[in-house]
């Protein structure tokens, strides 16, 4: 970022540059007055500097014509015609419109421009307090700060109810335990003691008692059913056995009935049966070979195995009942096989642990024969349901334990938490309270100082007035939200329900200046767009001459106006203008664009007047008297002296100069300051202005013979008179003012006139008498 | 310019330090979060506990 000085700004083709227009800065000079009509091009040069340094052109931004890029350049021109450079002492920067954005190369050199035009003024001051605050947001907006500071409050709330959660679980978890060792029989005086004790039991000791006690049950219960098996199996076989021997005594006695080889007899029938179905029609006999009685032969043997089908049924029966017989011995067998294995399992189990005494374990070993089994199992019926109530038994204690454990472990947890967390809130609740007070203390001495600031500004402009105590407030209710406060006839109020118009442009103003010179204002041109608009008469010379000092505080300051006493007072040096490069911008056309011509003082003008060759002594009369009469009508003023009572006002130097009589000609000397001495302490020559006002007196009617009509004494007169006269009033000008710092107004010394920087002192304070 | 968040969140470390509730050597890492809003919950709650554990171990 630079802070050197400006050299020249070159506009090329931007608004109302339609020709390349180049705005020179003069050496030693941080401020520039540009003056013009209305449409001369002033805005323009405001929009270049905004151009270059925001990338933006503010003056057609907010008239309804959407975005505003396209009228950036001339008319006739392109936005790829448009240019502004700035050349300074220690380089040159050129913006130029880019694809998307202003580009300026080089990037570091682009300087940090304020502009402020009228209708800004406006936002400040009668925007709503919303509003206000965005405009100045920059300069006081800690929304970050407030952003941390909510998670920092989130926290402390999170915190604080996970502090009473935290204590709610100890309470309850501490009633528990008490309940658990209430109910243990509060063996152990210290609850807590007796809780890590019983809790540090293994629930591993009670899972395996639980599955010895649930195998030894089943074990036994596998046992319990083999008697009523083998009963069935028995019951089961004795009747297979009686369906056998039934069935075996009615076949006998069926065949028996039939003939003694029936069996026999039926076998061959089957087989010829068998052997005729294959060969319906055989020649022969198939057993002895005979040819006779063959026809119809298939149809007898069928015959005569129908007469044997009871029989067969009969047989039938008994191979069933034979097959019966066997199946149910198998089962039995097989039940026995089992009784006994699972009797072995039973003792293994048995002897695999050692029991504790609740369970009441049979006296004798689990006999192998059923008939013993039954009675034993009879004599231990017990057993089943005694295993199940000492499962029960452990089954709660390892639900007891486990409960315990999860209450002192939700217990030693929550104390732990709420122990840290009554360390950490009381931190927290600091940080909340440190963080609290720094925002609300910087912000309020942010903005105590922008007020004063803006105070002194203001009473620059308005001494005395009583309007300085400006105060500058952010709505505690509303976030980002700004009023502004003004004493008014000895109450707080807000300025824009009674200060004029004026008053709150310049209030505006003030705000404005003040935030300005918040940022950086050795590396900020400051840009002042005609926001002097409704400044009035008695308030405007005061204005510029605040302008004039706080213009020094920034990098370069460019204030345009087409307020044309400015250009005046100017002209007469009534101004401080040591640090002012004043340019005038003549009409705006079309076909030459902006136009500057170059104002300088009227003095100035006399003083290059008198150095042309060949003297004009015209023009030299007629400017020395006008300087003179400006010269005599602040001395008469200013010691009050008596002049003929007129109705406009307007005085001649007949009228003038003997107003100033002798006692006040002898009195009125001016002390000239000529630099400082070893101790920096200002050094004077004092001048008297005696011998000006007697020779000009005497050599006055020059400057009517020669400058203000025409007639033919001038052709007696010489042109030493009329160079005289120039010379004599230039003398008494350069004596009584200082080009840089203006006429001798202040008399805040009371004892003499000063100007600016007290270079002239002009004595007397009063008229002698 | 340093925006105001930035000068106040300077500010307040300074504070924090002094009061013992952030150890120095966080105050830079915590600078720019704090000014830009992004210093969240567990961020503060770390930087004061391990503030409070070097207080404990002192």
């Amino acid at each position: 970022m630079s802070a050197s000085r400006l050299e020249k700004l070159t506009i090329e083709h931007l608004r109302g540059s339609v020709v390349p227009f180049s705005l020179p800065f003069e050496k030693g000079k941080k401020l520039t007055v540009i003056y013009g009509e209305n449409a001369t091009g002033k805005s323009t040069i405001c929009d270049a500097f905004e151009f270059l340094g925001k990338g933006r052109v503010g003056s057609l931004e907010n008239r309804g014509l959407g975005k505003t890029e396209r009228y950036w350049h001339s008319l006739g021109k392109k936005p790829a015609d448009v240019s502004v450079t700035l050349q300074t002492t220690s380089s040159t920067c050129r913006a130029t419109i880019g694809t998307k954005d202003v580009v300026v190369v080089p990037a570091e050199e682009r300087p940090l421009v304020e502009v402020l035009r009228r209708k800004q003024i406006l936002d400040l001051i009668e925007a709503e307090p919303g509003k206000r605050y965005a405009a100045i947001s920059r300069f006081i907006d800690v929304s970050g700060i407030e952003a941390s500071e909510a998670s920092l409050r989130q926290l402390l709330m999170d915190l604080t109810k996970n502090r009473e959660v935290a204590v709610a679980r100890v309470q309850e978890n501490q009633d528990a335990i008490s309940q658990f060792w209430e109910a243990a029989g509060t063996s152990n005086p210290d609850m807590f003691d007796w809780a890590i004790t019983e809790a540090s039991r293994e629930s591993g000791t009670f899972d395996t008692e639980i599955g010895a006690i649930s195998a030894l049950q089943t074990a036994f219960a596998r046992l319990t059913g083999y008697p009523d098996h083998l009963a069935s199996a028995n019951t089961a076989l004795t009747s297979a056995r009686e369906l056998e021997h039934v069935a075996k005594k009615r076949a006998s006695e069926f065949l028996e009935s039939i003939s003694q080889d029936a069996g026999e007899v039926v076998e061959i029938l089957t087989a010829a049966h068998n052997y005729l179905t294959k060969h319906p029609l055989p020649a022969t006999c198939p057993l002895c070979e005979s040819p006779e009685k063959t026809d119809g032969l298939a149809v007898r043997v069928d015959h005569r195995l129908a007469a044997f089908s009871k029989f067969q049924a009969a047989q039938a029966e008994v191979k069933q009942a034979a097959q019966l017989v066997q199946k149910t011995e198998q089962q039995i067998q097989m039940w026995l096989d089992a009784a006994r294995k699972h009797v072995t399992e039973f003792e293994q189990c048995r002897a695999a642990y050692v029991w504790p005494n609740d369970i009441p374990l049979p006296i004798s070993p689990a006999p192998q024969d059923p008939p013993h089994l039954s009675a034993w199992l009879a004599a231990n019926s017990q057993l089943s349901i005694e295993c199940k109530k000492a499962e029960a038994v452990r089954h709660d204690k390892k639900q007891f334990i486990s409960t315990l454990k999860k209450a002192l472990k939700t217990w030693e947890v929550n104390t732990h938490a709420q122990k840290e967390l009554d360390r950490l809130l009381p931190r927290l609740t600091k940080a909340l309270e440190i963080v609290q007070d720094e925002r609300k203390q910087f912000t309020d001495v942010l903005l105590s100082k922008i007020a004063d600031e803006v105070g002194l500004l203001y009473e620059a402009v308005h001494p005395g007035e009583g309007l300085n105590k400006i105060s500058l407030e952010l709505d505690p209710s509303k976030r980002a939200s700004l009023e502004i406060g003004a004493s008014f006839c000895g109450k707080n109020t807000r300025p824009q329900a009674y200060f004029s118009d004026s008053h709150l442009d310049t209030l505006g103003l003030c705000v404005f200046l003040a935030l300005s010179a918040r940022d950086q204002p050795e590396y900020t041109i400051l840009v002042l767009d005609d926001v002097l608009a409704s400044v009035d008469e008695p308030h405007v010379e005061r204005l510029i001459e605040m302008l004039y000092s706080e213009a020094l505080r920034f990098r370069h300051c460019v204030i345009t106006t087409h307020y044309r006493p400015w250009k005046q007072k100017l002209r007469w040096g009534w101004l401080q203008n040591g640090q002012c490069n004043f340019i005038e911008l003549t009409k705006w056309t079309a076909s030459n664009g902006l136009t500057l011509i170059r104002s300088i003082p009227d003095i100035e003008r006399l003083r290059e007047l008198l150095t042309e060759t060949p003297p004009d002594c015209q023009l030299i009369c007629a400017k020395a008297g006008v300087i003179l009469e400006a010269a005599l009508d602040f001395l008469t003023l200013q010691y009050e002296c008596l002049v003929p009572r007129k109705q406009a006002g307007l005085y001649t130097l007949g009228e003038l100069l003997p107003a100033i009589d002798n006692k006040l000609r002898q009195a009125l000397r001016v002390d000239v300051m000529t630099g400082a001495d070893t101790v920096g302490e200002s050094v004077y020559n004092t001048i008297s202005l005696t011998a000006f006002l007697s020779e000009l007196t005497r050599i006055a009617q020059a400057r009517n013979v020669f400058g203000c009509h025409f007639n033919q004494l001038s052709f007696d007169l010489l042109d030493a008179d009329a160079l005289g006269f120039g010379q004599q009033v230039l003398g008494l000008m350069d004596v009584l003012t200082d080009g840089d710092a203006g006429w001798p107004r202040n008399g805040k010394s009371g004892e003499y006139w000063e100007t600016a920087g007290t270079t002239r002192r002009l004595h007397p304070f009063k008229r002698p008498m | 310019m340093e925006t105001p968040s930035g000068q106040l969140a300077a500010r307040i470390l300074k504070r924090l330090v002094e009061e013992k509730l952030l150890r120095p050597n966080d105050q830079d890492k915590l600078l720019d979060n704090l000014a830009v809003g992004k210093l969240k919950s567990e961020d503060w709650q770390l930087a004061i506990e391990l503030a409070q554990a070097k207080e404990k171990e002192a």
